[in-house]
């Protein structure tokens, strides 16, 4: 999962980028409403984090303008104005949620776990695929029941598919939402660690799509 | 602030110039009036000398006693109408009947150019009499003809008159008071008018003054225009710099916030965490404090209900997928909020934000009107299907600042600002419970008075 944060705050940035980073995100700032305006509107990302008051461009005029180019990703506003003209004018504006500063990360990534789900289309924190059991609150995994132990890198690639089950996902698709902007490219590092998280998976659970990319079956 | 009344101090000027002047006016008329009269004597005084010279001339006997002169009151005695003749020595030639055994009436002082002296003078019997002579020569004798009247009848003519004087000029004096009166009424009208202009500004009908005023009070209407619009402008300022301290504050506390708590294995960290957390709590009950502050001295706002509720409606139900909320509708004449828009919002907005916190699914929002007495009540009710309060829970968490679960974030804080604001708008919030089995909370505010109109900005 991809996410981009745009928040002045360089500490507050910072702060936000490295909780995502822990949970398992791949993660791209901007500092101004320009440079996320940029970003948002030429980078695939599963969710935004957007702060209302930034230089150069305020975050609603971002959001309108990423609405009105068509951009669906779910966005979470980040408001000290947290009167509540305030989050109609936000929600009016496109906005999925709000968090009102000062807040606790634990609500914002709680917010941001949800939308993320939400937009793909579960109801509940967890996602199942035959026997393979996904808590995305916790980022944990079970098999029948059984824990089992993923490195980030294949927890971020399970959690991927696993969200568009019944999806076929191209190798540019994954390599576009689990990394951000600065990773080095390579196409053949995916089809490393399919191949390291089919041996810890049960047999067919990730089909290989012959020429187009890789698949979970729905239930 | 009372101090006389302007319409009584107009009527009392009025009258207190209408008495002096009228009376004046009656001494005048009088006195022009009993000028006349002497003229009118002296002037037939004058044609009766003429007549006794001309008889005079005619006989060529000064001894001929009634030379012509056919006034009957020259015949009368003692009643102050007499004539005399005498020769240039000042020995009576001849008089009138009137004048028979008493002293003829005797003038000094200098003839005028055309031969006549005049004075006033008392006879024998006590009348005033006006006395001409005039000397004259009458084949070659000089004589010197006197000829008197009765001034005491024109006294009587004037005092008659001055009599009726008063009474006329009493009678146009009243009625003069009386339109006065009238028109100092009609006077201030405008200014009952700006009265009323006023109190509906602050009844939150209007949100200015409305109407065209005379000249005189039209620079006060615009000056209390001037001073709203000022006073929104103080209000407006005031808010905006709220928010710029909360943007400015919430951001740093923010960080703090997040940076204890990623480093939690530091001692300091927890202290950091607690502070920043009063800190924050600090922040935004001042914040709200000062909203309210600000916005109590708001006059003249009114909120369509309707429309904030089905915004608040539209945003919640996006923001809480997890729920249904029904919200019927009410038809157009349910009565506006007599207040600001913003804290309808606050107000009903943290009550439904509640009811999705606790709601297992459904929440239902009703509103209405209720009429009691002269006043109208509008009712917001806000009920889920959640765990709901026990009574004493209820009466709890209406205290100020109490938390029922720590757990669920912002739960106590949102029913402050509500509380505050019910109060500031005279209102009231009550717990219930509700047929869907959670919490009712019933909101009841002051309506707009229906059938006002329409305010025309924003």
């Amino acid at each position: 999962m991809r996410i981009l944060v745009v928040e002045d705050d360089a500490n507050l940035n910072r702060q936000i980028k490295e909780a995502l980073i822990e949970n398992g995100y791949a993660v791209d700032v901007a500092f101004d409403g320009e440079e996320g305006h940029y970003l948002g509107d030429s980078e695939p990302y599963d969710a935004v984090v957007l702060d209302i008051g930034l230089p150069q461009m305020d975050g609603l005029s971002v959001l309108e303008e990423w609405r009105r180019a068509g951009r669906t990703m779910p966005v979470v506003l980040l408001t000290a104005r947290d009167r509540w003209s305030d989050k109609v004018q936000g929600i009016d504006a496109g906005a999925d949620d709000y968090v009102a500063k000062p807040f606790h990360m634990e609500e914002l990534l709680a917010r941001l776990r949800a939308l993320v789900r939400r937009a793909a289309g579960h109801a509940s924190n967890e996602i199942t695929a035959g026997p393979v059991r996904l808590d995305v609150k916790a980022g944990k995994v079970t098999v029948d029941g059984q824990a089992i132990k993923l490195t980030s890198h294949e927890l971020r690639l399970l959690s991927y598919l696993m969200h568009h089950k019944g999806k076929v996902v191209s190798r540019t698709e994954l390599t576009e939402h689990l990394y951000d902007q600065d990773f080095d490219r390579d196409s053949n590092t995916i089809e490393v660690f399919v191949g390291r998280l089919r041996k810890k998976l049960p047999e067919e659970v990730i089909h290989t799509v012959r020429g187009l990319g890789y698949q979970i079956i729905e239930d | 602030m009372k101090k006389g009344s302007i319409a009584f101090s107009l009527i009392w000027l009025t009258a207190g110039w209408l008495v002096v002047a009228l009376a004046g006016t009656g001494f005048l008329l009088t006195d022009l009036y009993s000028r006349a009269l002497d003229a009118s004597l002296t002037s037939q005084l004058r044609f009766n000398i003429d007549t006794l010279t001309s008889g005079l001339v005619d006989s060529n006997d000064p001894n001929l006693g009634d030379v012509g002169v056919q006034d009957p009151r020259f015949s009368r005695a003692a009643n102050g109408w007499y004539w005399v003749i005498r020769d240039q020595t000042g020995k009576v030639i001849t008089t009138s009947k009137s004048l028979v055994g008493s002293m003829a009436p005797q003038i000094d002082g200098d003839f005028d150019a055309d031969n006549y002296r005049s004075s006033v003078l008392t006879d024998e019997s006590g009348n005033r009499i006006r006395a001409i002579e005039r000397s004259t020569t009458s084949n070659g004798r000089q004589m010197r003809i006197t000829v008197t009247g009765n001034l005491d009848e024109s006294a009587d003519l004037v005092d008659k008159f001055r009599g009726q004087a008063f009474i006329v000029l009493g009678a146009v004096g009243v009625a003069l008071a009386i339109m006065s009166g009238i028109v100092a009424r009609l006077a201030l009208r405008p200014i009952d008018r700006l009265g009323q202009a006023i109190e509906r500004v602050r009844e939150g009908e209007s949100e200015t003054i409305t109407g065209t005023y005379p000249r005189e009070i039209a620079p006060l209407a615009e000056e209390v225009n001037e001073l709203l619009r000022s006073n929104t402008q103080i209000i407006e300022r005031a808010r905006n710099q709220v928010g710029n301290l909360a943007h400015g504050l919430k951001t740093p506390i923010a960080v703090l916030r997040n940076e204890a708590s990623a480093a939690r294995d530091n001692p300091l960290s927890g202290v950091v965490a607690s502070e920043t957390e009063k800190m924050s709590q600090l922040v935004s009950t001042y914040l709200d404090r000062a909203r309210i502050a600000a916005r109590s001295a708001v006059v003249g706002k009114r909120a369509d209900a309707t429309m904030v509720m089905l915004r608040l409606v539209r945003v919640m139900q996006k923001l809480n997928a997890h729920v249904t909320i029904a919200f019927k509708r009410p038809d157009a004449s349910l009565p506006w909020f007599r207040g600001d828009e913003g804290d309808l919002e606050e107000m009903a907005g943290n009550l439904l934000d509640n009811a999705c916190k606790w709601s297992k699914g459904q929440i239902g929002v009703t509103m209405l009107a209720e009429r009691t007495g002269t006043t109208t009540q509008l009712i917001i009710r806000i009920e889920d299907d959640g765990a709901g309060l026990t009574e004493d829970e209820a009466k709890k968490v209406l205290r100020r600042g109490v938390r029922l679960d720590e757990k669920t974030p912002g739960s106590g804080l949102g029913l402050d600002i509500v509380k505050e604001l019910v109060d500031v708008y005279g209102g009231s919030l009550q717990l219930k419970r509700s047929v869907l089995g959670g919490l009712l909370a019933e909101l009841r505010l002051p309506a707009a008075r229906v059938g006002s109109p329409r305010p025309t900005t924003t």
